[in-house]
């Protein structure tokens, strides 16, 4: 009942749009206290929001020189030689522009790009483009322009767009920068990561605290106003000095936005193999929260607005291709194992190369589907707003998604959250956001059905940084009221 | 209370989590048996297929048997159903500890007297549980009828099996009483145990003739001569007349026959009065109802007779009756003395249970036999499926346990932590652990079990005495004035090099020294009193590993003493846990208090908030641990939005959340209940 299922007649017509063959049958599902009509009404709802077409892309270009000890992302390491940078910094840009790994693949995204035939009866324009990686500095610029060049012809392109690209230290030059920008790329995500060359060879980065330096001076000589500083706190033998270290230094080279991310040991990786979570040399959990914790307050101090869990930004320079994400709102996504969302659903392309080049031959031929194959799952669409919510300042806004999905549900989501409200982990709001305390928050908490709890508080977010540390158990905790 | 217990057997633990297995051990293959079978488990080999040999007559005799002797014994085999003279039966009964030979001899009897022909006896040998299972419908040598020519006379020997088993004395003791006589067996290089001491005791309150038997004297180690002045010394037996064999090899068997007549007193001629038959067992056949098998002692019975089951109350018409040979054969009649089954549609074994007397309806006996007694369950435990939704299940399985286990007692009880189980009461820790075993691999469930705890007698203040076997429904310390535990006799029998570590396990269990003495110049004998409560736990696991398997035992309930007992209560984040508390001795409340939370502290998972854990008396903390608040569990990585994979890890994090049972505000995984319950287990 709770699912909304594409008609199979057309499921093998790959060129029609999926979003135009998803059947909303089940709105009440999750809700039986409003009637179906008050919410057909509602013109945009959290549960149609993925259903237009996307305005943003993200592309992605897996070349690294070597992998990080940290990284299980889908990357293709190039093994170029290592270390010292400016001498054979033209003998390698000879090489890259020549890699014929790099050409082909490029060549394959674009065939990808080519062969997503949308259907929507609107094509708007691309209001935001994301190159990730891997390292998308190692790609020459004509083949970055190639790529722009195919996604405006498929998709247009505003002239306003933002179009960010997440660049290393040692992988580009003022000229290559310049080159980027004059095709458009307005927005640098830097990976800096630290300011420690111990702590950047100890995580197998291909670069050091001079190219760091270096690279912030190409970004700022060039003129890019807009540009992201990537810093990863918790990494082993990084001591709280060495982080307050690093945090000082990335807020004297004044970017307009950081992200911090909590190194995360995953499985697979060199550091999964090597270390655990919590002992040494890693931090421990309470030095790692400590770590988190003088981010957010010396970033804050320093003019950033933490406006997500691991994003900081100045005034005006958030990363709206990450706003979307965070709005749960649809993007596409082309390149080895990139995931995207369209029409309700999320998919992932094949990480190994083999496999995405025959996806892409599948998918020109017909024989595969761009966004995926399935049905959209309100339930799923429910805990999706609540996890990318609650990420956010912004927090989960309560009438909205009572009007999605049922009131009762929000009832239950406050319920839940009532000894962490207490407990200061979650801050209620009310629409002018201002704070609701804890007292006032239980008032309308009595299962009145004439009190309507979001009237009073209209959103729920984490507290920074208390909640947003332990934003896992939080948003778990809302997960089980979706499926209990 | 004259009920005794003893131990003869010897399980790798008494309380196997749900999950452990040793399908190697005896008490797992023992276990796997229904209930009344438990009596003659070491007879299993004599198991017969009702549905293929019963009513069958004997059949031919067949050509090839070796020698004269065996042509003799096997023709007057098949005329066993010929009735003799009343001073010509004799009822005998066969005491053993486990593994001293008893169903060896049992067969070989059956084999010489020709009860049962070589030919079947093979077949007898192979293992037919599998088919036991499947059919469902087996019946288990309880009595066999055998046929002894002796001096050109016709004997009929009743060899009724008694149940081998600890908590089943009572079912021993009507064994014992539906006999005149009884084989002792010892083996000859082990020498005379506890449990065999606990039998013979009984036989002699019985008044039995006993037959000391000395067997397996063909083993190297085999010392005849100690083993028999073992047996004078510490029984008190006369061991001149003692018989040596070998049952394996066949060695004594004719000296043990001749012995039974010879020395085993004819059951008085009482055919005149009206008609009383004791119950020694009963087992319930889903197809004919319960069939129970009884000792004719006064007057006779008839097929159609209408009968009256005296302590039960219950009437039925006996539809066939018969003789169990070993398979059952259908007779007209049975007079005072004989011994064979009544088949008559009863419904459950609680109508016609062990120790009751039967007579005959319009001929009432005017009392009904000594003896009999209400099954007490002495040792409780709950038991919760897993899966709540087993509960029906559970109920259904425990419903038919019942049809055939008149002692199971149950009744439905409620844990804010484990949901909707049952509080069942067993004779004792085999019964329990047998039905807990029966539960999980007859009927598929998946259970948790709490401690076992005993019954205690609370005194209140206002006069009232109270029976409480639940630690949640002990009256609160201001309402009691008093409380009483059930207390056991406990006689231990070891190699001498193990006293001192005996001494010292008992001495830690709150036990009170009695007497020692040597009953062989390397074997001892330790006498202690001390409380059940002490002996649920692992016991007879510390007893068996602390003298690497030497020491038997056997206890007996000798009644209530008071105690100095309280409720020691677990509260986690300063919420009463339930189903944690428990009853115990004010002395050793403070070891299991920071066992218990020490272990809780490994086992729930940390919170977002600092949770402490406490063990207290009333109000008083007696041990406290505490769980520190989580300090970081964030995702701050976010890459192409790419979201499913944290997802994943976050609904995997909520459907965590979902298994534990909420303690307040502390989420507690049910393995935390499961591990501390183990634990319980272990240290009280």
């Amino acid at each position: 009942m709770l699912r909304t299922t594409a008609s199979p007649i057309f499921s093998s017509f790959t060129a029609k749009p999926r979003t135009s063959r998803l059947i909303f049958k089940a709105f009440s599902v999750l809700l039986e206290d409003t009637p179906p009509s008050a919410r057909r009404n509602a013109s945009t709802n959290l549960t149609t929001l993925h259903q237009g077409p996307p305005t943003s892309a993200y592309v992605h270009l897996p070349f690294c020189r070597k992998r990080c000890h940290y990284c299980d992302f889908p990357i293709i390491a190039l093994g170029s030689s290592s270390a010292s940078t400016t001498l054979h910094e033209e003998k390698r840009q000879e090489e890259e522009d020549d890699d014929p790994r790099i050409t082909n693949y490029v060549n394959l995204l674009v065939r990808e790009i080519n062969a997503t035939r949308t259907g929507f009866d609107a094509n708007p324009n691309l209001k935001t483009v994301f190159f990730g990686g891997g390292t998308p500095s190692l790609v020459p610029p004509k083949l970055v322009s190639l790529v722009l060049e195919t996604l405006s012809s498929s998709f247009g392109l505003c002239p306003d767009a933002e179009i960010s690209m997440e660049m290393d230290p040692g992988t580009f030059g003022g000229e290559k920068l310049k080159e980027l920008m004059e095709l458009g790329v307005n927005r640098v995500s830097l990976g800096v990561q630290a300011f420690q060359d111990e702590l950047l060879r100890a995580c197998g980065r291909a670069h050091g605290v001079s190219e760091v330096y270096e690279a912030i001076e190409i970004v700022k000589s060039c003129g890019v106003g807009n540009w992201s500083m990537d810093l990863i706190s918790s990494l082993p033998h990084q001591t709280l000095e060495m982080w307050e270290e690093s945090l000082r230094l990335a807020i004297e080279s004044q970017p307009s936005h950081v992200s911090v991310y909590d190194l995360q040991v995953e499985q697979g990786t060199k550091f999964g193999n090597v270390y655990t979570p919590g002992q040494s040399p890693l931090p421990s959990e309470t030095q790692s929260a400590e770590f988190y914790k003088t981010a957010s307050s010396m970033l804050r101090g320093a003019g950033y607005e933490h406006y997500e869990v691991s994003s900081y930004s100045k005034d005006g320079f958030k990363c709206k291709h990450n706003l979307i994400y965070w709005k749960n709102k649809p993007f596409y996504a082309f390149g080895l194992g990139s995931a995207s969302y369209v029409g309700g659903l999320r998919f992932s392309r094949p990480r190994r190369l083999k496999e995405y080049t025959n996806y892409v031959a599948d998918l020109e031929n017909g024989a595969a589907n761009w966004c995926g194959d399935g049905s959209v799952d309100l339930k799923d669409v429910a805990t999706d707003i609540i996890m990318l919510s609650f990420r956010t300042s912004k927090g989960l806004e309560l009438k909205e998604f009572g009007e999605a999905f049922g009131r009762r549900v929000v009832n239950s989501i406050c319920k839940v959250y009532e000894p962490y409200v207490e407990s200061g982990h979650i801050v209620c709001l009310d629409g002018m956001r201002r704070e609701v305390v804890s007292d006032e928050f239980k008032k309308f908490l009595v299962g009145n059905d004439e009190v309507k709890i979001e009237d009073h508080v209209r959103y729920l977010r984490l507290r920074d940084p208390d909640g947003f540390l332990l934003s896992n158990e939080l948003i778990s905790l809302a997960f089980g009221v979706i499926s209990p | 209370m004259a009920m005794a217990y003893a131990m003869d057997l010897s399980p790798p633990t008494f309380f196997l989590s749900p999950t452990s297995s040793s399908s190697s051990s005896p008490l797992r293959r023992l276990s796997s048996l229904p209930i009344s079978t438990l009596h003659r488990h070491s007879n299993r080999k004599l198991q017969i297929l009702c549905q293929s040999t019963a009513g069958t007559q004997p059949q031919s005799q067949s050509s090839n048997l070796s020698d004269a002797n065996s042509k003799l014994s096997a023709r007057s085999g098949q005329d066993r159903l010929l009735k003799v003279p009343i001073s010509k039966v004799r009822n005998f009964s066969i005491i053993a500890h486990i593994d001293h030979g008893k169903s060896t001899l049992a067969d070989k009897l059956l084999q010489v007297t020709g009860t049962v022909q070589n030919r079947d006896m093979k077949e007898q040998f192979l293992d037919n549980m599998d088919l036991e299972r499947e059919r469902g419908i087996t019946i288990k040598l309880q009595a066999a009828r055998m046929r002894y020519v002796y001096e050109d006379t016709p004997y009929c020997l009743n060899l009724i099996d008694t149940p081998g088993h600890v908590d089943f004395s009572y079912e021993v003791s009507r064994s014992l009483a539906a006999c005149e006589g009884a084989l002792l067996v010892v083996d000859a290089s082990q020498g005379v145990e506890a449990q065999t001491l606990a039998n013979v005791y009984l036989a002699l309150e019985n008044n039995l003739e006993i037959i000391p038997v000395v067997n397996k004297i063909d083993l190297p180690g085999a010392e005849p001569e100690q083993v028999l002045r073992e047996i004078e010394e510490v029984i008190g037996l006369d061991c001149s007349k003692a018989i040596l064999c070998s049952a394996k090899e066949g060695i004594g068997i004719t000296e043990i026959l001749n012995a039974i007549v010879e020395r085993i007193p004819p059951p008085p001629e009482t055919a005149d009065k009206p008609f009383r038959a004791l119950i020694f067992d009963s087992y319930y056949d889903p197809y004919r109802g319960v069939i129970v098998y009884f000792r004719v002692i006064d007057g006779k019975v008839k097929k159609g007779d209408r009968i009256l089951f005296m302590a039960s109350g219950k009437d039925y018409f006996a539809d066939e009756i018969g003789v169990l040979s070993p398979n059952q054969i259908q007779v007209d009649e049975l007079y005072a003395g004989e011994v064979g089954y009544i088949s008559a549609s009863i419904r459950s074994v609680a109508d016609a249970r062990v120790g009751d007397t039967i007579t005959n309806f319009s001929r009432k006996a005017e009392s009904s036999l000594p003896g009999y007694e209400e099954a007490t369950p002495m040792v409780f435990c709950g038991l919760f499926p897993v899966d709540a939704d087993q509960f029906p299940d559970l109920r259904d399985a425990l419903e038919k346990l019942q049809l055939n286990d008149a002692a199971l007692k149950f009744e439905p009880e409620t844990s804010s932590a484990m949901g909707f189980g049952f509080r069942c009461g067993f004779l004792g820790l085999l019964h329990m652990e047998i039905v807990q075993e029966r539960l999980e691999r007859e009927y598929n469930l998946n259970l948790i079990t709490t401690a076992p705890s005993v019954v205690y007698k609370v005194h209140t203040v206002n006069g009232d005495t109270t029976m409480c076997s639940n630690p949640s429904l002990l009256p609160q310390p201001g309402l009691r004035k008093s409380v009483e535990e059930p207390y056991v006799k406990i006689e231990l029998l070891t190699p001498k090099d193990y006293i001192g570590a005996l001494m010292e396990l008992a001495q830690d269990r709150r036990g009170e020294f009695k007497e020692m003495k040597y009953i062989a110049e390397n074997r001892a004998s330790l006498l202690y009193e001390l409380p059940l409560a002490e002996m649920v736990g692992d016991f007879f696991d510390q007893l068996k590993s602390r003298t690497k398997g030497y020491a038997s035992m056997e206890y007996s309930v000798i009644g209530y003493r008071e105690s100095d007992l309280i409720k020691l209560d677990i509260l986690i984040n300063a919420e009463l846990v339930e189903p944690l508390s428990t009853i115990v001795h004010r002395d050793k409340a403070y070891s299991v208090g920071r066992a218990l939370t020490q272990k809780l502290k490994e086992l729930i998972p940390r919170q977002m908030f600092k949770v402490p854990i406490q063990a207290c008396i009333g109000s008083k903390v007696i041990a406290s641990e505490a769980l520190s608040a989580i300090r970081k569990d964030v995702l701050a990585k976010c890459y192409g939005g790419d979201i499913s994979r944290k997802k994943k890890l976050l609904k995997k994090q909520a459907a965590g959340k979902k298994r534990m049972k909420a303690i307040g505000r502390v989420d507690v995984p049910q393995e935390a209940f499961m591990a501390v319950l183990k634990l319980e287990k272990e240290v009280l």
